[in-house]
């Protein structure tokens, strides 16, 4: 027999303390944050003496806040759709494809997530200084796209692998051309790994603060580069607000993909 | 009811598909006739679905030709042979339901909507599936699938339809189940069909004709009946129903007979025709149920071999008896109990096993 909550006895209450532990660990900063926004003390007094909306009116009224909220929702949403666009081709290479090097190529689109950020940040500002990309769209998106790439090409890769080709096939010899099994078909069957894909990806430039530091300029900041350099000047309540608008943002997205997915399942 | 499609008359001609140093198919021609049910026969390895895999398109052959009609369909790429196919796996699209499954291939030609779901109707109504067009492909079960994706292949009127192993996921229960409702559609539509199977049951209870491959060649093409009795080679004769082979020696020819020496030293004749050379060593096919089981040497019988029962089991409608030669080897023998029959040998017992020379065929 298996492990199981019943066969444990008395001790499941420690891990019952455990799991709640963890999980008050997690959630904590989160909670912290979220209560601070909603606080009347300049100086992030908690507990809070009284509770306002203050740094939300602050927040909304600042141009420089909101631009910055959708530099990173611009940037955001391009590199999800990109790194789709590059992900799925990617991913039939590297699933379906039979040549030499491929384990290889694999490892080199997976290898961003090992390297750590920080030179990759140096490298590509090296790079955009050069070209001129440093604090540009184009730039930011590059830079994102390089980070958000590894987790498409896993998803989907992922997807495709627990997709039998058989019923590809099956659609060609159906009268469908390749291309069109392809879009009917086998996309339409691992939507739900492309779904995840895009939601990474969007998370992955949505939260990216190190590498954004590197390639934002004073006209393209993304709304966490602009936390970072707030701090640096001053710490109040409104960057409280900006970080709890933040998570809402993640949490619905998050949901939102949620809710599709179970869709899909069904 | 679908409209029986224009039957077609395929030819493989000298088909050969290497990978690499393999031989996968190895020179195949095989002429399948209009509204034919040919079985691809062959144990796993033996080169008959990827035969099935050129003929739909999904591999070049690396020389030979595929003829529809006496037109190469080579250079057709697979979405434009029309050909209907069921393949082994489940291939049902699995995000869309029994009717969209079923309404695919004529979406993609695209058919006017309404004759599309008469057509649908029709089709999923011919493997009496016609209440489980709401389904998602996940609801149904193995063989169902199998139905739907059988009315997927035919509702486009194919001229051929090719069908790979499509009920080896299967049970046998529900396997004879769906083999009999093919052989149904296949008569209801005078659809050409080929059909591959490793399972000789399967081939002999459904196929018009059989062609059994061995090695990627086919080694004999012919009905049921023709490969039981004249079995070409001795692979044929082992593959095709239960057989026993007994290694003898080639004593000489008398007209139509050929004397063979068994291993225990006894003479035995064989009907055989062609040449054999004396001295050359051969195999004897015996199938089980063309042989005697007797206490003393019956009358009229040319060839006996005395043996001892080893084990008697009792099938309901046959007595299959153990025995064991002169020289050790263990022998299979058939009593169809046929009424009149009465002798039963119990286990020990001596007898003598007699046969005539007609039905005893000589492999090299």
């Amino acid at each position: 027999m298996l492990l199981t909550l019943d066969r444990i006895g008395p001790g499941r209450y420690a891990l019952y303390v455990i799991g709640v532990v963890t999980a008050i660990f997690l959630l904590l900063p989160i909670v912290f944050i979220a209560l601070l926004s909603f606080g009347s003390s300049q100086w992030l007094q908690f507990p809070p003496p009284s509770w306002t909306l203050r740094w939300y009116r602050e927040l909304f009224v600042d141009p420089r806040w909101v631009a910055a909220f959708w530099t990173s929702a611009r940037i955001a949403t391009t590199v999800m759709v990109l790194s789709i666009a590059l992900g799925l081709p990617v991913s039939f290479a590297l699933v379906r494809g039979r040549f030499w090097g491929r384990n290889l190529l694999h490892a080199f689109f997976v290898s961003p997530l090992i390297i750590p950020v920080v030179i990759l940040g140096i490298g590509l500002y090296a790079i955009f200084l050069d070209i001129e990309l440093n604090g540009t769209f184009p730039g930011l998106v590059a830079g994102h796209l390089i980070l958000a790439l590894p987790f498409s090409v896993v998803c989907i890769s992922n997807a495709l692998q627990g997709f039998d080709e058989g019923i590809e096939q099956a659609a060609v010899i159906c009268g469908a051309s390749p291309i069109a099994a392809v879009w009917r078909v086998t996309l339409p069957s691992i939507r739900a790994g492309v779904l995840s894909a895009a939601l990474f990806s969007f998370l992955v430039s949505w939260d990216e603060v190190v590498l954004s530091i590197f390639l934002s300029g004073p006209i393209w900041q993304p709304i966490s580069v602009k936390i970072w350099t707030s701090l640096q000047l001053n710490l109040n309540p409104v960057i409280a607000a900006v970080s709890t608008i933040l998570i809402l943002v993640t949490t619905l997205a998050m949901g939102g993909a949620y809710l599709l997915r179970r869709r899909i399942a069904r | 009811m679908i409209e029986a499609p224009p039957p077609a008359y395929l030819r493989l001609d000298r088909l050969t598909k290497r990978f690499g140093p393999i031989v996968a198919v190895d020179d195949v021609s095989l002429t399948v006739r209009r509204g034919e049910f040919m079985t691809l026969l062959g144990p796993s390895g033996s080169g008959k679905t990827t035969t099935l895999s050129i003929i739909a398109g999904f591999e070049a052959p690396t020389s030979g030709d595929v003829l529809l009609d006496e037109q190469s369909i080579r250079q057709v790429p697979p979405h434009r042979r029309n050909i209907g196919m069921v393949f082994q796996r489940y291939t049902l699209f699995p995000h869309m339901t029994v009717f969209h499954n079923v309404a695919f291939p004529l979406t993609v030609r695209r058919r006017p909507r309404s004759d599309i779901a008469a057509a649908v109707q029709r089709a999923l109504a011919l493997v009496q599936l016609g209440d489980l067009g709401d389904r998602k492909p996940n609801q149904l079960s193995g063989g169902q699938q199998q139905r739907v994706a059988l009315a997927r292949a035919l509702v486009y009127e194919p001229e051929i339809l090719v069908m790979d192993e499509p009920l080896g996921a299967l049970d046998k229960k529900l396997r004879e189940e769906v083999q009999v409702e093919i052989r149904r559609i296949h008569r209801q539509l005078g659809v050409t069909l080929l059909y591959v199977t490793h399972d000789q049951d399967e081939a002999l209870r459904m196929s018009d004709r059989i062609a059994v491959f061995d090695h990627g060649r086919v080694v004999q093409v012919g009905t049921g009946e023709e490969l039981y009795d004249t079995p070409a080679t001795r692979f044929v004769g082992g593959f095709i129903g239960s057989s026993n082979f007994i290694t003898a020696t080639v004593v000489g020819a008398e007209g139509a007979l050929v004397m063979v020496r068994l291993p225990d030293g006894s003479i035995t004749a064989v009907k055989q025709r062609g040449e054999a050379a004396a001295g050359a060593e051969v195999s004897l096919m015996v199938r089980p149920e063309k042989w005697q089981l007797s206490l003393h040497i019956p009358d009229g019988n040319a060839c006996t071999c005395s043996v001892t029962v080893s084990e008697a089991s009792f099938l309901g409608d046959t007595l299959v008896y153990e025995v064991v030669a002169g020289w050790g080897q263990k022998l299979l023998v058939r009593d169809m109990l046929g009424p009149g029959r009465g002798e039963r040998f119990s286990t020990g017992t001596r007898a003598v096993l007699s046969w005539r020379p007609g039905e005893v065929r000589l492999f090299d």
